[in-house]
């Protein structure tokens, strides 16, 4: 038998709850963040910051790669004496974390090795969690927009690849419009990009080139392009046309390189991809090639930023490491850099030779984004696509 | 039988000018001064990680997704279809787990069809692998050309597969009743072993034919069992990103968890954590709504003082057809993606079972050539030390979980007045695994990043993963826990108080023998959410605990998949061997009742 008074139940439950919560929650209101670590580390000379490390004796690094490992090994080679524990955290994480930490008072990490580019600005930089620090021997050779607002020692790519096996002359599609033809239909590829963060950063990056967008249409056409209702600009219609074309969204990008890739298809779709990852095509058996010259540009080259954590423990060891992931000042970067030293990336150094067996930064021709600038629209695009599905 | 066992306690009925007598005997009372210290646990574990959400999505850019995600232009793509598609994936988990599951439970324990052994342990085993395998193993067989690239067996064959049977709702959902029927057999089958002989036996003395017998006799007393598997099961579904990742994603076909985890993904943590809210709130509805449905928290008292055997219900004709299906379901759901999972581990290249084995991954030693000069897993020494904490890991969550979840279990069914204080209980430990790791993680950085009182800031250290991972496993903790108490007679105990023993003993030597089983078998499962776990870990995993749930995802977005799976072999061999080794403990710990 039931009470009437036990159906009253949940709300009293809830409503208790919620009380004894609440004073428990009073009771642990966080305190400000000591001051960040001061500045005048920032002129010490590579010899200074070594001797202070040592005293410091070790540094964390949070990174969105595992080859951190590879990095960690050179680096205490390199530095015996200072020990580098490395986590291994995606952006999306280190993103939560490094908010949870500092807003906790908890400060954990030294260093920031981290991709998502737009969102770091947004939720890192901007409140102060991270910061830059350009080690002076190699800011000359930084081009300007990528040392700031934090220094990136990489590009990595999301461009359009064809499989060349069933393409032996070269790209199908000359123009990113064709792709919204008939014959591309149910036939182009791509990891959704309300999923992933960049391939979101390659959709808002097509609507702020609208422009380019727009002369790529009348190249292709003759004609200037005609917005449907309720779309802004050019790059906005074209994102539409490709989704009304049957464009197939997976969830991850390793589907999308084996469905384009893969040998043997009478014809494969094609797909935006890591350019970097061509290097697999034999291991996997792949055709994969990259889409060049297509205009108005093949895809996105994006930063990976290394930042330094505000009121880290260890401050001199911190920028030791930043001066040692932005690479030596051989031709390759040396061994601090040796594990990102992959084909279909590049570094930012324009003192670092690009590795062999791909295509120059120029030859590519995609467009390099601004994430600050891809951070002011990057939510709306994000909403506008959620229309189109 | 006994419906309301006495000593749940006829409450005195008070009028409001006796509160404070009343308030008097609850604290004398040591079922609810163990509820009340239950209750603020669960506050710790689970209401402040809630507030913290809610807290997020209180701000200008919170308030903002709530009116995005609930109106306007946005919310049909954002919320409603998923919902809609969410709530046809939990209930079609729930209605196929809890049907094949009890079908599977009640041949194995309740009749005498031949291999009820073999077909036992190949049941629970689903469960210890991961959702992806069986996704896999569904592409495998079903795969058409939609996406393009290799297509699975049956296109090979020159069937043309649709898409609805390749993409989509149901491959969605046969996968994930694959995976999750174990559960429910699992736990009806740890009920269904305490079906006392002498009642299924009055039953048919007094006439009543044998479908009768299961539905009036048997169906009743598993009914909490079947219940608490649904619930999980509904749960499990709708929570579940890599099954409709995989196999929705290229028809467009998404539900609450994608749009959940690419809201967080893509920076929109606020619009995430919104989603994660209703979500958890449309899961205590519907928790709510079944057990008001089903008659609230009716238990029947099965473990009693008295003996009794069982004897197993003859098939006659129906022995090897049921026997049959049962097999086929078994070895469909764990031999085959078993194999997929093990071959892909083998395969030379992603995925593709027909370019080619190699051991490397496993043993190979490095070589610049291949997998950027990694080294296979078992020559790999953080692996190694790897495999240890996680055990380690998953063994301290399940001791904590468990013990937490047999209090809570204890609490539910036996303290009458404050029923709130039950009710808040049952709620709350249900609803830990809905929230998004992310949110859970950064939860707890908060409340133990630095020191409280005289505690130590616990951030960073193993004890923080332990106490993290025990609330996130909480549902299996007490649902089982309420489940195996719920069984209990009281008659059992109220013996033990006449002889003097206080609520601990009475724990101690009477509560804990007889629900060693299905505790058992909750511990199991929470030891297998665990170990495979890693949305929570991630946020609050150190170098010094290197976890093997973290190094699958690493190598998978680092584009090596095969040593991702090799390492998820490893976790699911981990797994099926702590389910084997407590189907050996279960008959070790009751040594009275017979083996299933």
């Amino acid at each position: 038998m039931r009470s009437p008074s036990q159906r009253r139940v949940p709300v009293r439950a809830a409503i208790a709850v919620m009380a004894l919560s609440g004073m428990l929650l009073t009771g642990c209101s966080s305190s400000t963040n000591e001051p960040p670590a001061s500045d005048e580390l920032d002129g010490l000379s590579l010899e200074e910051l070594k001797a202070q490390a040592l005293e410091e004796g070790s540094v964390v690094v949070y990174s969105f790669t595992s080859r951190i490992a590879a990095i960690e090994a050179a680096f205490e080679a390199e530095y015996p004496g200072i020990d580098l524990i490395g986590h291994d955290i995606s952006a999306t994480e280190q993103v939560a974390r490094l908010k949870a930490e500092s807003a906790s008072g908890t400060t954990t990490a030294d260093v920031a090795y981290i991709a998502d580019a737009p969102i770091v600005i947004r939720d890192l930089v901007e409140p102060g969690i991270l910061l830059p620090y350009v080690p002076a021997r190699v800011a000359d050779a930084l081009p300007a927009e990528h040392s700031a607002p934090l220094p990136a020692n990489r590009l990595s790519t999301k461009v359009l690849l064809y499989n060349e096996e069933a393409n032996p002359d070269g790209p199908p599609v000359a123009n990113l419009w064709e792709l919204t033809e008939p014959e591309w239909n149910g036939k182009v590829v791509m990891v959704d990009p309300n999923v992933r963060g960049d391939y979101l950063d390659l959709m808002t990056e097509a609507v702020l080139r609208s422009d380019e967008f727009s002369s790529a249409y009348e190249e292709l056409y003759g004609k200037s392009v005609q917005l449907d209702d309720g779309i802004q600009n050019a790059g906005e219609q074209w994102i539409k046309m490709l989704y009304d074309n049957g464009l197939i969204l997976v969830d991850d990008t390793d589907a999308v390189n084996s469905a384009v890739g893969k040998m043997g298809q009478a014809s494969p779709p094609v797909g935006f991809s890591s350019y970097s990852d061509l290097r697999d095509n034999e291991e996997e058996g792949w055709a994969l090639q990259v889409a060049a010259g297509v205009a108005p540009a093949s895809g996105i080259v994006f930063p990976a930023y290394l930042g330094l954590v505000a009121g880290g423990d260890h401050p001199a060891a911190a920028r030791l490491f930043i001066d040692f992931a932005m690479g030596d000042d051989s031709e390759t970067g040396g061994p601090g850099y040796a594990p990102l030293y992959v084909a279909g990336d590049y570094p930012t150094r324009t003192d670092i030779v690009p590795p062999d067996g791909a295509l120059t930064l120029d030859e590519l021709a995609a467009w390099v984004i601004d994430p600050a600038e891809t951070i002011t629209i990057r939510s709306d695009v994000a909403d506008f696509l959620l229309t189109l599905e | 039988m006994r419906a309301e066992p006495a000593l749940r306690g006829e409450a005195v009925r008070v009028s409001p000018g006796d509160r404070g007598k009343r308030l008097r005997s609850w604290l004398t009372n040591p079922v609810a001064v163990l509820g009340l210290v239950t209750t603020a646990v669960l506050v710790v574990l689970v209401v402040m990680p809630l507030i913290g959400l809610i807290g997020t999505t209180l701000g200008t850019d919170g308030l903002d997704a709530w009116q995005k995600v609930l109106s306007g232009r946005l919310a049909p793509n954002l919320f409603w279809e998923p919902l809609a598609n969410s709530l046809v994936i939990g209930s079609a988990t729930a209605i196929g787990s809890v049907l094949i599951g009890s079908f599977m439970a009640w041949l194995v324990v309740m009749t005498d069809a031949p291999f009820r052994k073999t077909i036992a342990v190949l049941a629970t085993l689903p469960f210890a692998l991961p959702s992806f395998a069986l996704a896999l193993a569904w592409e495998t067989v079903f795969r058409n050309d939609l996406i393009g690239g290799r297509v699975g067996l049956l296109q090979d064959l020159g069937l043309a597969v649709p898409d609805w049977l390749a993409w989509g709702t149901v491959p969605i959902s046969a996968t994930l009743i694959a995976h999750y029927y174990s559960l429910t057999f699992t736990l009806v089958a740890a009920g269904l072993a305490t079906v006392n002989g002498s009642l299924t036996e009055a039953g048919e003395m007094a006439g009543a034919t044998r479908a009768r017998v299961a539905r009036s006799i048997a169906l009743p007393i598993v009914l909490p069992s079947i219940i608490s598997g649904a619930m999980l099961a509904f749960a499990e579904g709708v929570s579940n990103f890599a099954a409709p990742a995989l196999l929705g994603l290229p028809v467009r076909f998404q539900t609450l968890s994608t749009r959940l985890y690419g809201a967080i993904a893509t920076g929109e943590t606020e619009r995430g954590f919104v989603l994660a809210l209703l979500l958890i709130a449309i899961a205590a509805m519907v928790l709510f709504a079944s057990t008001r449905v089903v008659g609230g928290r009716r238990s029947y008292a099965t473990i009693t003082g008295k003996g009794g055997r069982r004897s197993a219900i003859s098939l006659d004709r129906w022995r090897w057809p049921l026997t049959l299906l049962a097999g086929l379901i078994a070895l469909a759901t764990t031999i085959l993606p078993g194999l997929v999972l093990l071959m892909s581990s083998f395969a030379r290249r992603t995925n593709s079972l027909t370019g080619g084995f190699t051991l490397h991954f496993w043993i190979g030693e490095s070589d610049p050539g291949f997998a950027q000069g990694q080294r296979g897993i078992l020559l790999n020494p953080t692996v190694i030390e790897a495999i240890w904490t996680t055990i380690g890991l998953g063994l301290a969550v399940a001791v904590c979980a468990t013990t937490l979840g047999l209090a809570i279990g204890y609490v539910i069914t036996r303290l009458k007045r404050p029923k709130f204080l039950s009710n808040a209980l049952g709620i709350l430990s249900f609803l830990p695994f809905l929230f998004p790791g992310v949110a859970l993680g950064a939860a707890f950085i908060a409340l133990f990043g630095r020191p409280i009182g005289p505690l130590p800031a616990l951030y960073g250290t193993f004890a923080i993963l332990v106490i993290a991972g025990a609330a996130y496993t909480l549902p299996f903790a007490s649902q089982s826990g309420r489940a195996a108490v719920g069984q209990i007679a009281t008659d059992l105990e109220e013996a033990a108080t006449m002889t003097g023993a206080g609520l601990g003993r009475r724990m101690v030597r009477v509560v804990i023998p007889l629900a060693a089983r299905g505790l058992l078998a909750g511990a199991v499962l929470v030891f297998v959410k665990m170990i495979r776990d890693l949305s929570l870990v991630v946020l609050l995993v150190t170098p010094a605990t290197p976890l093997l749930s973290v190094m699958t995802y690493r190598y998978a977005s680092e584009g090596f998949a095969q040593f991702a799976t090799a390492i998820t072999v490893l976790i699911a061999v981990i797994s099926i061997s702590a389910t084997l080794l407590a189907r050996r403990l279960e008959s070790a710990a009751q040594p009275w009742s017979e083996a299933t």
